[in-house]
This record gives C-alpha cells, sequence and structure tokens, in this order.
C-alpha cells in the first residue's frame, strides 16, 4: 500500500498535470518551482502556474512495452514514451492508452512517433482492494483518433436569463463496444472506472459552456459505481477541474456525491436551479455529474441478465443564468418504497427483483412524473418535441413513450441505448444530451429519469437561441461518438476483463 | 605526488546467481582473494567504503555498515554509497587528502533472490514519472535508441547496419566472456540469437540487448603511493577520477541522445591524469545495454557523434578484438561487459576496475590483451541509474 500523503501529493500534480514557467527565460517544468533554474534568485515571485490538462502534446519517441513492472501486469502491453508539449519546452513521460496491441501484431514505432496526443484522466495502476486508487494524466490518446484536442476558451458571458439552465454540457463514452443482440453497448478500457469518466465528462462540459471553472460553486457527482463506498470522487472532480476559487491546495467548492441508483444525477438538477437562482448563494454555476462502470453479475449468475445490457460512460450539466442553451421550465418529482433493483454494501454486484422491475417500477413512475408535469405546466404531448427517458433496455422507453403518446419522432432522438448500453447514472443525461446536440431554438424537451428504489425525475426545458452558439464548441456530440470509425469492438471475455479494471 | 592513489589488490567473486550464499559470504570472499594477493591482513585498513544499491530492499539489510563490522571484526570508519565507482571516489579523495595510508573499497549485490520484484526495484534508479506513467528498466535504453536514429537521421540500409552493430556489441562481450572465469555467462551466441530476441519481444532491444540481473561481490585494496610500494611492487595508480551528474528526469535532459555526465567526467579525468584520449587504449565501459556501449564511446570522445554504430559494425565484420576507430585499437569490455560479465549493480563498478587492473599488469591470462602495443593507460566508465551519475576513472602504470 502507498501511503497517502505521497499519494495525496502524486495525483495533485500528475492528475492536472501541474507546472511552472519562469515569466523571465520562458523555461517550463513539470514540477511547483518557486524559482527558475536558468534565472535563480531573480525569478522568485515571477514563476507562473501551467497545466497541459486541456494541451495537446506530440510523442516525440516512443517504445513497446511487452513485460511492464509489477503495478502494471494488467495493462498488459502497451506504448510508452515521451511527449513533448509547447514545442519541446517541456516534456513528460506517457504511455498510450485506449490502445489494444494484439498478440502476433507487428509494431512500427515510427508510426506513433511524431503525432499529437492528448492527455487523457486514467487510473495509474493496480493496487490492493483496501488501496486508495491512484490515478494519473500521464496516459494519452491519439488526438487524430477517436478523442480529439479541443481547447478550453473561456468566453465572458453576455446575457442574464429569467430563469435558471443549462449552460453547457459533455457526454463522455469511450471508445470501445461489444456488439450482441443487436445491441452495441460501451466497454471502459481496462484504466477506466466512474471516477475517470465522471472528471472526462467534467472536462467535456466546461469546455462546452466556456464558463470558467472558477466560478463553479457546487458540484454533485451522482453514480452507483463509486469504486469507493466511502469516498468522494466528487472531491477528484473539484481538484482536477478547478472547480471554485482555487487557494493553494484547496478548491473553494463544495462537492458531494449522491446516490438513488439511476437518478442520482437527474435529482440534482433542481437543487443546481435552485442553487443559482438563490440571490445570497453566490453561487453563478453548479456542476451535476451522472456517470457509471454500470455493474453487472457474470452472464450465468445471479443478476447476471444486466449483463446484457450494461454500458459505460458519464454526461455532465453546468447550470446557470447567463448564456443558458437550454432553460428550466419546471420539474416534478415522485418516489416510492419499490425494491426493484439494489446492491448490498460490500457486494461487487447489483440484483434485480425480475418481475418488479418493469411494471410496478418503471413504468409506474416514469408515466406518473410525466404525467403530472404536463399536467402542472398544462402541456400537451404536441406541445414537446423531444420526450427523453431512462433507458435500461431497448423495449422499456418506448413503450413507455407510447403510453404517454408520444409519437416515434418525438422519442427517438434521445433513443442511445442501442449505441451504448445502459450507463446508469447516465442514462438518461445521455438522452437529454442528444435531444439538445440537435435541438433548435424555442424547442421543448421532457426528461423523466428512473431511479430504482424507486423515483423518478421529470423536467421541462425549453432551449433558447444560443444553444446554436455554443453547438460548435463540442467536437464529442453523441453522434460523433456513436458512429466513430475509431471504435474498437470486443470480445465478451475482452469486455468482462475491461470492466473489472485494474 | 605523495599521496597518489594505488590499487594494490583486487578480488572478485563469479557474478551469476548465488542463491545459496548469505551476501556476507560474497563481500568475504571478494576481500579474501584480495587481501591474500598483496598478502594484506584487516589491520591495515583504516577506513572501508563499501557499496550497494539496493541491499536494504532485496536482502532486509540495513546500516550496512554495522554488517560490515561484524565480519570483518574492524571498528574503523566506514561508508557506505549506492555503486562502487561512488565508494572508490570517496576512497580517493580520503587517500589524497592523506587521512588514510590504506583502505577497503567493496561492492556488492544481491538481485535474484528478488527474482519476481527485482524490475520494479530497478525502477528505484528512474524518476518516479516515468514509473508512474508504465516505464520498465528497459523502456528509456530503447527511447533513447529511437531518439538517436530520428537525430541522425538513421533509415534504411544504415538503420539496418545500426541494428546490426548493436547486435555485433552483445556477441562480442559474450566472446569476451568466454574467457572470464567470473562470468555471469559464459558462452558464445550469435547474431541470430540476438535478432531473433528483438523479434519475438517485438521490440527494438531484445533479450540479448540487456545485461543480466545478477549477484556477486567485489573488492579492491587502495593506499597511498609510499604505503603500496610495501605491499607490491606493480601498483597500478589511479590518474583521473571524476564524476558528473545529471537529472534524474530523463524525457527532462536537453538531449536525449548521449549522457552528459560520461562526456563531462571523462574531460575532467583526463585533464587530472594529464594524458591524452588516444593514450588509452583498454575501455571498460557500462553496457547495460547495447544501446549504452554504442553511446558511451561516443560521449568518452573515442568516436565522433552519431557515428559509433559504424566504427563497431566495420570492426566487428571481422572481430580482431578491438574495435578500430580513426584508425586506431580500441579494446572495450574484455571482461565481457555487463551483458556477459553480469551487473550485480552495487559491484559492477568493482569488476570493470579488476578488468583494466589485470590487464595493465598483464595478468589477465586468456584475455590479455593482443597486439596493442604498450599498454599504459585504461578507463573505466560507470554509470548509475539512467545515466542520472557518472564516473570515469583513469588508471595507468609507470
Amino acid at each position: 500500500m502507498s501511503s497517502e500523503p505521497i499519494e495525496r501529493r502524486v495525483s495533485y500534480l500528475g492528475d492536472r498535470l501541474r507546472g511552472r514557467r519562469c515569466q523571465i527565460c520562458g523555461k517550463e517544468y513539470f514540477e511547483i518551482k518557486d524559482y527558475c533554474g536558468n534565472c535563480g534568485r531573480k525569478s522568485f515571485g515571477k514563476m507562473v502556474d501551467i497545466d497541459l490538462f486541456y494541451d495537446k502534446g506530440k510523442l516525440e519517441v516512443c517504445t513497446f512495452i511487452n513485460k511492464p513492472t509489477n503495478k502494471f501486469t494488467k495493462l498488459g502491453n502497451y506504448i510508452y514514451g515521451i511527449i513533448s508539449f509547447h514545442n519541446g519546452k517541456i516534456r513528460v513521460p506517457g504511455r498510450l492508452t485506449d490502445h489494444i496491441v494484439k498478440d502476433n501484431e507487428e509494431i512500427d514505432l515510427s508510426a506513433f512517433e511524431g503525432r499529437n496526443v492528448v492527455p487523457r484522466f486514467r487510473r495509474r495502476y493496480s493496487v490492493g482492494k483496501s488501496d486508495v486508487i491512484p490515478t494519473i494524466s500521464l496516459a494519452f490518446t491519439l488526438a487524430d483518433e477517436y478523442y480529439p484536442h479541443q481547447k478550453y476558451a473561456i468566453m465572458k458571458p453576455n446575457k442574464e436569463y429569467d430563469a435558471p439552465g443549462i449552460v453547457g454540457y459533455g457526454v463522455y463514452i469511450s471508445k470501445f463496444r461489444i456488439r450482441e443482440r443487436n445491441i452495441e453497448r460501451s466497454v471502459p478500457f481496462i484504466d477506466e472506472d466512474a471516477i475517470t469518466a465522471t472528471v472526462e465528462a467534467g472536462k467535456l462540459a466546461l469546455i462546452h459552456s466556456g464558463i470558467n471553472s472558477s466560478l463553479v460553486g457546487k458540484v454533485y457527482v451522482g453514480s452507483e459505481s463509486n469504486p469507493y463506498a466511502v469516498k468522494p470522487i466528487a472531491s477528484k472532480v473539484a481538484q482536477v477541474l478547478k472547480l471554485g476559487e482555487e487557494e493553494g491546495d484547496m478548491q473553494g467548492v463544495d462537492a458531494i456525491d449522491t446516490e438513488f441508483a439511476c437518478k442520482a444525477a437527474t435529482s440534482m438538477f433542481k437543487d443546481a436551479a435552485s442553487l443559482v437562482s438563490y440571490p445570497k448563494s453566490n453561487i453563478q454555476y453548479v456542476m451535476v455529474i451522472g456517470a457509471d462502470n454500470s455493474q453487472a453479475a457474470p452472464r450465468d449468475g445471479p443478476g447476471g441478465e444486466l449483463d446484457l445490457f450494461v454500458g459505460y460512460g458519464g454526461c455532465a450539466y453546468i447550470f446557470g443564468k447567463h448564456d443558458v442553451i437550454a432553460e428550466v421550465e419546471g420539474w416534478y418529482s415522485c418516489t416510492s418504497d419499490t425494491p426493484d433493483f439494489w446492491r448490498r454494501d460490500g457486494e461487487p454486484y447489483p440484483m434485480h427483483g425480475g418481475r418488479f422491475t418493469g411494471d410496478p417500477a418503471y413504468f409506474k413512475h416514469v408515466r406518473k412524473a410525466a404525467k403530472k408535469l404536463m399536467e402542472r405546466l398544462n402541456l400537451k404531448v404536441e406541445d414537446i418535441n423531444y420526450f427523453v427517458s431512462h433507458q435500461p433496455n431497448v423495449r422499456f422507453p418506448v413503450r413507455v413513450a407510447k403510453e404517454l403518446g408520444f409519437k416515434e419522432e418525438q422519442y427517438s432522438p434521445s433513443l442511445q441505448v442501442a449505441k451504448f448500453g445502459n450507463t446508469y447514472s447516465g442514462s438518461s443525461p445521455v438522452g437529454l444530451a442528444a435531444a439538445l446536440d440537435i435541438a433548435k431554438p424555442d424547442e421543448r424537451i421532457l426528461i423523466v429519469s428512473y431511479g430504482s428504489g424507486a423515483g423518478s425525475d421529470a423536467y421541462s426545458l425549453i432551449t433558447t437561441n444560443q444553444i446554436l452558439d455554443k453547438r460548435e464548441r463540442q467536437k464529442l456530440t453523441v453522434k460523433y461518438q456513436a458512429d466513430n470509425p475509431f471504435l474498437e469492438y470486443v470480445d465478451y471475455t475482452t469486455y468482462r476483463r475491461l470492466k473489472l479494471g485494474m | 605526488m605523495q599521496n597518489r592513489p594505488a590499487i594494490i589488490a583486487v578480488g572478485r567473486t563469479k557474478f551469476g546467481e548465488h542463491y545459496e550464499k548469505q551476501p556476507e559470504k560474497l563481500i568475504e570472499e571478494a576481500w579474501l582473494k584480495a587481501s591474500e594477493e598483496a598478502n594484506i591482513e584487516r589491520k591495515n585498513l583504516k577506513a572501508c567504503y563499501l557499496s550497494d544499491y539496493f541491499l536494504p530492499i532485496t536482502n532486509k539489510l540495513g546500516l550496512e555498515e554495522g554488517f560490515l563490522s561484524e565480519l570483518t571484526e574492524l571498528h574503523v570508519p566506514m561508508e557506505v554509497t549506492r555503486s562502487f565507482s561512488s565508494a572508490l571516489l570517496n576512497a580517493c579523495n580520503a587517500i589524497q587528502a592523506g587521512r588514510y595510508n590504506m583502505v577497503l573499497v567493496g561492492g556488492i549485490e544481491k538481485m535474484t533472490d528478488r527474482w519476481d520484484k527485482i524490475r520494479d526495484d530497478l525502477m528505484l534508479l528512474e524518476d518516479p514519472w516515468s514509473y508512474y506513467a508504465g516505464c520498465t528498466p528497459e523502456a528509456n535504453h530503447e527511447l533513447m535508441l529511437r531518439a538517436y536514429i530520428k537525430r541522425y537521421g538513421i533509415t534504411g540500409e544504415n538503420l539496418e547496419k545500426l541494428n546490426l552493430a548493436l547486435a555485433q556489441i552483445s556477441v562480442k562481450n559474450h566472446l569476451h566472456a568466454t574467457k572470464n572465469e567470473y562470468a555471469q555467462y559464459q558462452r558464445k551466441i550469435t547474431i541470430e540469437h540476438v535478432l531473433k530476441a528483438r523479434k519475438n519481444a517485438r521490440k527494438p532491444l531484445g533479450l540479448y540487448d540487456f545485461a543480466p540481473i545478477s549477484d556477486g561481490a567485489t573488492a579492491l585494496i587502495l593506499a597511498n603511493e609510499e604505503f603500496a610500494k610495501k605491499f607490491t611492487d606493480k601498483p597500478v595508480h589511479i590518474l583521473g577520477a571524476s564524476s558528473a551528474t545529471d537529472y534524474l528526469t530523463f524525457p527532462a535532459r536537453e538531449d536525449m541522445t548521449h549522457f552528459l555526465v560520461s562526456e563531462t567526467a571523462i574531460k575532467n579525468a583526463l585533464k587530472t591524469a594529464g594524458i591524452k584520449l588516444w593514450d588509452i587504449k583498454i575501455a571498460e565501459i557500462y553496457d547495460q545495454s547495447t544501446v549504452m556501449e554504442m553511446i558511451s564511446l561516443e560521449d568518452l570522445g573515442f568516436c565522433e557523434r552519431g557515428k559509433a554504430w559504424k566504427c563497431i559494425h566495420e570492426s566487428c565484420k571481422d572481430y580482431k578484438g578491438y574495435y578500430e576507430m580513426n584508425g586506431r585499437k580500441l579494446f572495450v569490455n574484455m571482461n565481457g561487459g555487463l551483458k556477459a560479465d553480469g551487473n550485480p549493480l552495487g559491484a559492477t563498478g568493482g569488476a570493470q576496475v579488476f578488468e583494466v587492473f589485470k590487464q595493465l599488469r598483464g595478468e589477465a591470462g586468456e584475455r590479455q590483451v593482443k597486439n596493442a602495443g604498450k599498454l599504459s593507460y585504461g578507463c573505466v566508465l560507470e554509470l548509475e541509474g539512467f545515466g542520472t551519475k557518472g564516473y570515469v576513472y583513469i588508471l595507468g602504470r609507470d
């Protein structure tokens, strides 16, 4: 077990790839240096913080690792090399991730060298089950493949709205898929988990929104596959994404994890909208992330039926009152104590009350929440352009949409389960993102989540003109990640291995 | 120079796997051989300088000075450093300062006891960030080779020749080791062995490009010039001793195609010794990998930058026992180098000095260099880590 203080220091620098630049000579360091080695004493106070988190690097030279050191053996074979940033001013070591080297595959190192790479936030290496999970961003992917480099450009807000709403969002789905029975499901790479998906989604939401991350006053993370029973994911998100005002090694932000099966994130949309509206909160933006490495027991065991549907990914929303792309028109939530799906503490996989999941659980709550909200807002089915619901499988969301009277053109754009699988806390948020990706201004979206246990949250959102302005800021749309030429398909054994992680 | 340090005797164990022996048995063996050679008693020793890289980790032995005290039943000052060269440098400084007239310098390492963890242990020689990013003990050698190929634009036929030259280094070192009774691998290998291992690993360098892990110990007795005369009439003098240090982080170094420490250390050592580079005819070079031997030849100045592979390739086509560089003969790694002699980290430098000592005295037996003309000077290059520290010793006989 590594020491926690070491772990804290390594992840503080390594997760964000922090460093310093000398303002006198321009020399850069991958460490928090108080003075420059070139300029000496006169550079005290002249060192500025830099980080490489949103930067694009170049893989200078690389080699193939076929015999890693002990903590890396689960990664199997990988490409390791030296990455330069800022035209070679700073060089760091790194490994390529999201890259499976096949047995007997010829390796041409020069095919990798010279290419641009993007730092990715990943697990560092394997540790014991009770140890602190080490993370790092010295894992890279090729920028001309699945995950392109995107600049994080902060924009000055130019319009304040009366009602709070979504100011930006990000969807992160891994590049691996398994294809079975006419559905494709996303599979994490072996160094990914709920924590890494959360950070990736949050990073994309910041890029899309163009807001200054220091103005985020609160972050909620909803997940049911946090690898820790006790320790928040939200603290990692706050630190890595530098949410709230940064003071020393602390972030001036409130960060908390929530849990309510698949509605842990959507439940907090209203809290986020309320917080940014409360005049004395001084909170300009709130981030809500839903992410899961959706858990399922192996197919032949108890609870194994879920193994046909689970996916991996995360979705982040930023709420505020400036430069809103979709205003929150209203919401309704309902809850009943229904044990349709649960996971006991210490158990690795959730259980499923077979006959309970459909009618008395999913359909009852989704129907109720949708109907009640429409009633309250005096909406008819035809007033709604897009209907989004929780997507545990292909059948349920279609059936409930039809029952409520929605037509295919209203519910099908948000149906992503056949592309990504059930991303649990990220499921209905990804559906909402799919609708936002294509919605025109002044359209209405109705989203109804469902969380086992059980409850539903319904929201009505109305898009604004600014939805079009911000669209070009995000290359990683839902469609981009669903139909991508770089997707990599794996077999069942590989899928289970990758899902289990390092 | 009254206090010029002189080596009066050397001793070593066979390198390899000594799983049946306690670490103290190894150092005892090396010390006994050295002391017998010049008839030295323990009471003659005024201090001991010992080196081991990670005995505290591999054998759970901390405060090795106390362990050495128990072994020798001596209570003189003792210091432990990480490499033999580092211990030797301290010893030289003490002798030159006139502090002691005779000291023991020893090196020991026991690596094979931790076969399953040793590659992780070796990462202590690299910077932590490289380790966290997935580096291995071999990776930096391969990255340096990649950088070298790019820097000098080596492609096509030339690239094939370079790869062949690296294989020839390994074959040459194995050939030398067949005459070294202490070597870990006293067998010949062929170019095909080297190339096949690379192909199997799908890597630029394979099993036969790297030095093994080893157990072993080495020792030498160092005295000042006057005192040395009482014990031997064939002392080998340390004419130049120098070390240099570079960043631990390989990617942060300005030039990734050579070792700054070697370049710096040889310059300073030559200056102290007052000789020219080409007065040196025999060199023991730290070949943790074949790339390291090639690049070190350039760093030491025997060959122009970016060209060593050509000299090696030409010399090894019809190998006569030496490299021909700039029309001159250079005998390199006559003991088999780290590749075939073995590489018990803390003891390795001792084996390098051992070889030059024996060669300069003409006592290297079957390995004795032939057709070298007058053999007056030899040098030793030892590195710590991946070029983080470098030590050069110039040895000579009057």
